[in-house]
């Protein structure tokens, strides 16, 4: 039985950088993911890495800029450490390796993006995500003695001793089918997002909710679930992500009119307005008919210099190509606003511990919050960094503290491969396939909790969704295999989207007020008087989950009218 | 139609019966060669690999000089030369600025290179400039009862992007339909797009043999009476060195390979003697014996 | 909506079954992509279907395999053009990449191979002393020139296909030394010469490569590895002047000498040349060996003995020493990186160029 002072699991920006962390600050790591580090999904993190570094440039105006994206909901102590912190992060990757660009002087150079004051972002062509996670990787290689990879490996539940101890997590060899129970200290959940639970998404298929939903199960709650980012530029054939590079290299939206709408709803920003500002007016135009055929808007990009755009935005020719047949060097391409991040997640302090002792969370599958009601761009990928880095720190110093937990888990194994054994038992007569239930989820959730909600749409949403948990445990799968059995995990994460399908909808029903990501028709001002405070949702065994609050902490900055 | 004609170094080196083949064939397709005595090997990728410059500029001499001639386009008998050259002229086409660069080294000598040389492969060049028909039109001796394995190898079939292969020019299939037009039997056998090994000739000898002698193979057990190749550096390796392969892969193989304007040679009427089949190593004796014995039944 | 055969090659390890293929049929507009297609499969007629996948969006580099045989991703690769170039009338066969060994169904084990041969170039950064107080200053073309070894997904389409691994499983592999280049072209790692000289004297290192160009086909990102491989040789051989074990350098040496001498190649001199010349103790033993070539060509007439030995100069050939020494006088060399440039698309230029 493996045991190690901090088990992470989720091997993506924020993982690897815990991992980082812990090993250098002298604990026994190991980390895990059930797909191959590289292939997680921070590596579709186009755009860049935000940090005050310009001498000119200040991180008070960094942070201000992110409280106000936020719609004043994020926490700005969690925000001040994280935009204070940045710039040394920034240079600390660099010197780890990662391939920034430059400017003319060989120092690095920014990129105009999204919700920003000024120039900050640090970035990568457009792969910076990729760049970032490549580095990251090369480090792990190099710290092989200390890490322990246990890569393609599937996390299936937290393990939890009777005084409510996060002391470890039952996992499944994806090769070869064996479950092992892994002993830690400290647990670092970094398993990203749950975009999957709506359709379509930006998200890759591993976006499932994993870690959320495993968390939720042994009783941290999961704050401000109702705040989900729907990215303004998503290509209308399958949701794929246009970065918001583009527009900060100069790229322009129009309707089918050729009208630049943008400047109806955001005269100063523009098409750099922050994404919930822009996704809803793109909706608005949508949905008043000036959108095209198609249903989406033409994202123009024919306006940025040819070679710059061979530079710096050469992903999106390669999807442009690929997936619309479109050189966006010579013609606009059609987008649409699309499912892209959730603002919310497993609650944290700024140090990374949620409300389990011994149970960490960082990344995307945490709220801090430093998001709040609405995230910036480039914002995520130093969200991970700094966070990953935080908790990996804390729980490695939590680790060094305390003993090895001991106790049996031989029981606890055998209950959970016995689990594992009656999903792939389920007759095929009783229930429908894992992939029928999922599109259900993903296109009511898509219908009802998007970018314009309302309580009748969101009652019927949770209906639905009650309905189909119902049926998930049901869902039967073909596979009964041991070797690489995708099928069975499926079905395993199906039910963690479903867990956390409810647990957005709830919150969402329960905010009765329009703030950042979340936009009411029946509740449409911003209402601080009284939802001015976190949302949280905790498990209530198998009834609908239970609602609490947590007040926003503000340190500076009062909440302002919200104009770009 | 007139070509200004490049055949390039090896096939008045190492495998001269190919230059003389061609010059035979010629005549048979109404094709004017106009061989480019004053230009300069290619580089074989070998060059450029060293210097850029230096292999672009010694293409672009060679592309200069072709244009001054009345040729209606280009043509080699390599495929090395058309991969390396190809290579060459996407960077002079690519960039004016760089093209003048390259104009400049060639001032002395009072040659320029202007954008856009047509320079093709005889294996393109018959099928898109002379055409399949045409070709069929003019086969005096089918090769009936022949099959004949095409070997492409390399660098005429890859990047595919460069080389302009795509559904509308599949030259990546010729060699198949030149076969056909030809009346010979198309072999399909697995080693028929890989490389012969003779870039790592002299690096790890083993392994560019083992090469060589596994497709080689291959053709045998897919029961090709013999090859053809439209590069002589693969014919080098497959046919000089096909003893040396043997004693690698562990195997005898005894597999003719013919240039492919001996096959076109054959197929027009001419007579197997003057196609120079008598200088390879392995010697193409079912293609001999039996054009021997259709001639008379052809001429009758 | 028109319906596709996917011919998918199935092999679970735990039934005691042979690999063998069995075709599903899906109805999916005509640009979705093959992956799709699978999933489609996995989704709603068996779940056994073993693919590894995760963004679709060809930025994971999960999904590699061999459609119609050759290595492409399956997330970028239309049903509709994949059944165009099917040679199995219209079905479209999906096979696992090769080179490597096969765990199930699509998925084969790159821990064995690919990892394998990155772990092998040291893939970490290595610079010499301490760090700067703030950034590193080094030149934007840098950065953007290894932003192309940087651009891999990991993939594995060019090791799949690699001709010369075939042949040789312990070559290193395009993709390990495309990532080699990404420290090479890297002004701030301190081990240039150390890891291009461990690289070029490596039997099965840079100069192992056969240059096939699979690879440079086979690649989803444009990384070419095949052409980074060709820098790594550049650099070793010229800039740091590394003459390696396996005669790659001086094979390239002496075919351009032999050119600058003679204009066309005197291939009698080109082998004798690349081991060190013909007198050399290095090539006695080559030559040695290549007796029974040599008289064999001798025999069949392809060389006369006068032409072997001597070389038919032609008087314009002269000529080009003035070339080959003006351009390799040159203190830098002059290369077009058509990855950072692109390629001009101006008709007009070409028009005013072809005017007298």
């Amino acid at each position: 039985m493996p045991s190690h002072d901090v088990l992470i699991i989720g091997a993506g920006l924020a993982g690897q950088r815990a991992a980082l962390a812990a090993a250098d600050a002298g604990a026994t790591v190991a980390i895990m993911s059930k797909v191959h580090p590289v292939r997680s999904h921070s590596n579709a993190a186009a755009g860049g890495i935000n940090a005050a570094l310009n001498p000119e440039d200040t991180w008070e105006s960094h942070a201000f800029d992110t409280v106000k994206g936020s719609d004043y909901l994020g926490d700005q102590d969690a925000i001040e450490i994280m935009c204070r912190e940045a710039p040394e992060e920034i240079l600390h990757l660099e010197h780890l390796g990662v391939t920034f660009h430059r400017d003319d002087t060989g120092h690095l150079g920014t990129r105009a993006f999204g919700g920003a004051s000024a120039a900050r972002t640090y970035y990568v062509a457009d792969i910076t995500g990729q760049a970032l996670l490549h580095v990251l990787y090369e480090q792990l290689m190099k710290y092989h003695e200390t890490v322990d990879r246990y890569e393609e490996w599937f996390t299936t539940s937290l393990l939890q001793d009777e005084d409510g101890n996060c002391n470890g997590a039952v996992a499944r060899n994806i090769r070869d089918g064996r479950t092992e129970a892994f002993r830690a200290k400290a647990v670092i959940q970094a398993s990203g997002g749950a975009g999957q639970a709506f359709k379509p998404t930006t998200n890759a298929l591993i976006c499932t909710g994993d870690g959320i939903a495993q968390a939720y199960r042994i009783g941290a709650p999961l704050m401000d679930m109702e705040m989900v980012q729907y990215h303004p530029t998503t290509l209308v054939e399958n949701g794929f992500l246009i970065t918001e590079g583009a527009r900060g290299e100069g790229a322009q939206l129009f309707n089918k009119d050729g009208d630049r709408f943008m400047e109806s709803y955001a005269p100063n920003k523009l098409e750099l307005a922050s994404r919930d500002v822009v996704s809803r007016a793109e909706q608005t135009e949508i949905n008043e008919g000036r959108g095209y055929e198609d249903g989406g808007l033409a994202l123009d990009i024919t306006l940025v210099d040819r070679k710059r755009v061979l530079e710096a935005l050469r992903e999106i020719v390669n999807i442009g190509r690929d997936f619309a047949g479109v050189d966006i060097t010579r013609e606009p391409i059609h987008i649409r606003p699309g499912q892209h991040y959730i603002m919310g997640g497993i609650k944290t302090d700024v140090t990374g511990q949620t409300d389990i002792p011994g149970l960490y969370a960082a990344g995307e599958c945490a709220c801090v919050s430093v998001h709040g009601g609405n995230r910036l761009g480039a914002n995520s990928l130093l969200d991970t960094l700094i966070f990953g880095r935080r908790a990996g720190e804390h729980a490695a110093g939590r680790a060094l503290a305390m003993s090895m937990p001991d106790g049996d888990l031989d029981a606890r194994l055998a209950d959970e491969n016995a689990w594992l054994e009656s999903i792939m038992a389920r007759d095929a007569q009783g229930g429908r396939r894992v992939s029928a239930i999922k599109d259900e989820l993903g296109e009511t959730m898509n219908r009802y909790c998007a970018v314009f909600r309302d309580a009748d749409g969101l009652r019927q949403c949770h209906e639905v969704v009650r309905r189909l948990k119902e049926e998930g445990e049901r869902a039967y799968v073909d596979d009964r295999g041991t070797v690489f059995n995708q099928d069975l995990l499926g079905a395993i994460e199906l039910g963690y989207m479903l867990d956390c399908a409810e647990a957005m909808v709830v919150g969402a029903i329960e905010r009765k007020e329009s703030r950042g990501a979340q936009y009411r028709t029946d509740f449409p001002q911003r209402n601080d008087d009284e939802w001015l405070k976190h949302i949280n949702v905790s498990r209530n065994g198998d009834d609908v989950p239970e609602v609490s609050y947590t007040p926003v902490t503000m340190t500076q900055w009062e909440p302002e009218e919200r104009t770009y | 139609m007139k070509v200004a004609y490049w055949p390039g170094c090896v096939s008045r080196g190492f495998t001269p019966e190919l230059h003389g083949a061609m010059a035979k064939v010629a005549p048979l397709l109404d094709i004017e060669l106009l061989e480019l005595d004053r230009a300069a090997c290619c580089g074989a990728g070998v060059i450029a690999e060293h210097n850029q410059e230096l292999a672009d500029t010694l293409n672009a001499r060679t592309f200069a000089l072709a244009q001054q001639t009345d040729g209606e386009l280009m043509m080699n008998i390599c495929s090395t030369c058309q991969g390396s050259m190809s290579e060459c002229q996407e960077r002079l086409d690519a960039s004016s600025d760089y093209r003048r660069h390259i104009n400049g080294n060639l001032g002395d000598e009072g040659l320029r290179y202007a954008r856009g040389v047509v320079n093709k492969n005889l294996a393109w060049l018959l099928v898109e400039e002379i055409g399949l028909d045409e070709l069929r039109s003019r086969v005096k001796r089918p090769l009936e009862n022949l099959k004949v394995g095409p070997f492409y190898g390399c660098y005429i079939v890859r990047p595919t992007e460069r080389l302009g292969i795509d559904s509308a020019n599949p030259r990546d299939t010729y060699l198949h339909r030149i076969i056909e037009a030809l009346g010979g039997t198309v072999i399909d056998y697995a080693g028929a797009y890989k490389c012969c090994g003779f870039p790592i000739i002299t690096m790890n000898k083993e392994a560019s043999l083992k090469q060589a002698g596994r497709h080689l193979s291959d053709a045998v057990d897919a029961d090709a009476d013999c090859l053809v190749t439209p590069c002589p550096l693969c014919h080098l390796n497959l046919d000089l060195q096909q003893p040396l392969a043997e004693r690698v892969v562990g195997r005898e193989i005894g597999m003719p390979v013919l240039h492919l304007p001996q096959l076109l040679g054959l197929a027009l009427g001419l007579d197997p003697g003057e196609l120079g089949l008598a200088r390879h190593v392995v010697k193409p004796t079912s293609v001999i014996d039996w054009s021997n014995a259709v001639v008379g039944a052809a001429a009758g | 909506m028109p319906a596709y055969t996917l011919k998918i090659r199935r092999y679970l390890p735990e039934s005691g079954d042979a690999p063998h293929w069995q075709d599903f049929e899906v109805e999916l507009d005509g640009h979705r992509s093959v992956l799709e297609g699978i999933l489609k499969v996995k989704g709603e007629q068996d779940g056994s279907v073993g693919i590894r996948c995760s963004c679709r969006a060809a930025i994971c580099g999960s999904c590699a395999v061999r459609i119609n045989g050759k290595p492409m991703l399956a997330c970028n690769t239309h049903l509709e053009h994949a059944a165009e170039r099917s040679a199995d009338d219209g079905a479209i066969v999906v096979e696992p990449m090769g080179n490597m060994p096969v765990i199930k169904d699509l998925i084969v084990d790159m821990d064995a191979v690919h990892w394998k041969k990155i772990e092998r170039v040291t893939p970490w950064l290595l610079p010499e002393g301490d760090p700067p107080e703030r950034e590193y200053v080094v030149p934007h073309e840098n950065m953007v020139d290894i932003t192309q070894s940087m651009a891999c997904i990991q993939c594995g389409a060019c090791v799949s296909d690699c001709l010369s691994m075939e042949v040789d499983p312990l070559f290193i592999g395009p993709a390990a030394l495309a990532k080699a280049y990404r420290f090479v072209g890297d002004p701030r790692d301190g081990q240039h010469y150390e890891r291009l000289k461990d690289l070029a004297e490596d039997p099965h290192g840079i100069y192992d490569c056969t240059h096939c160009f699979n690879c440079i086909d086979a690649c989803p990102k444009g990384v070419a590895p095949m052409s980074q491989i060709m820098r790594l040789r550049r650099i070793a051989g010229s800039d740091h002047g590394i003459d390696d074990r396996n005669n790659g350098h001086r094979h390239v040496m002496a075919f351009v000498e032999n050119i600058e001498r003679n204009g066309l190649l005197h291939e009698a001199d080109l082998l004798p040349d690349s081991y060190g010349g013909k007198f050399h103790p290095r090539a006695v033993p080559e030559l040695v060996d290549s007796l029974p070539v040599v008289v064999r060509g001798l025999m069949r007439r392809k060389v006369t003995p006068r032409k072997a030995l001597l070389h038919p100069h032609r008087k314009d050939y002269k000529g080009l020493r003035r070339l080959f020494e003006k351009v390799e006088g040159r203190e830098e060399r002059v290369e077009l990186n058509l990855y950072i440039s692109g390629h001009e698309d101006d008709p007009a230029e070409a028009e005013k160029e072809a005017q007298p």
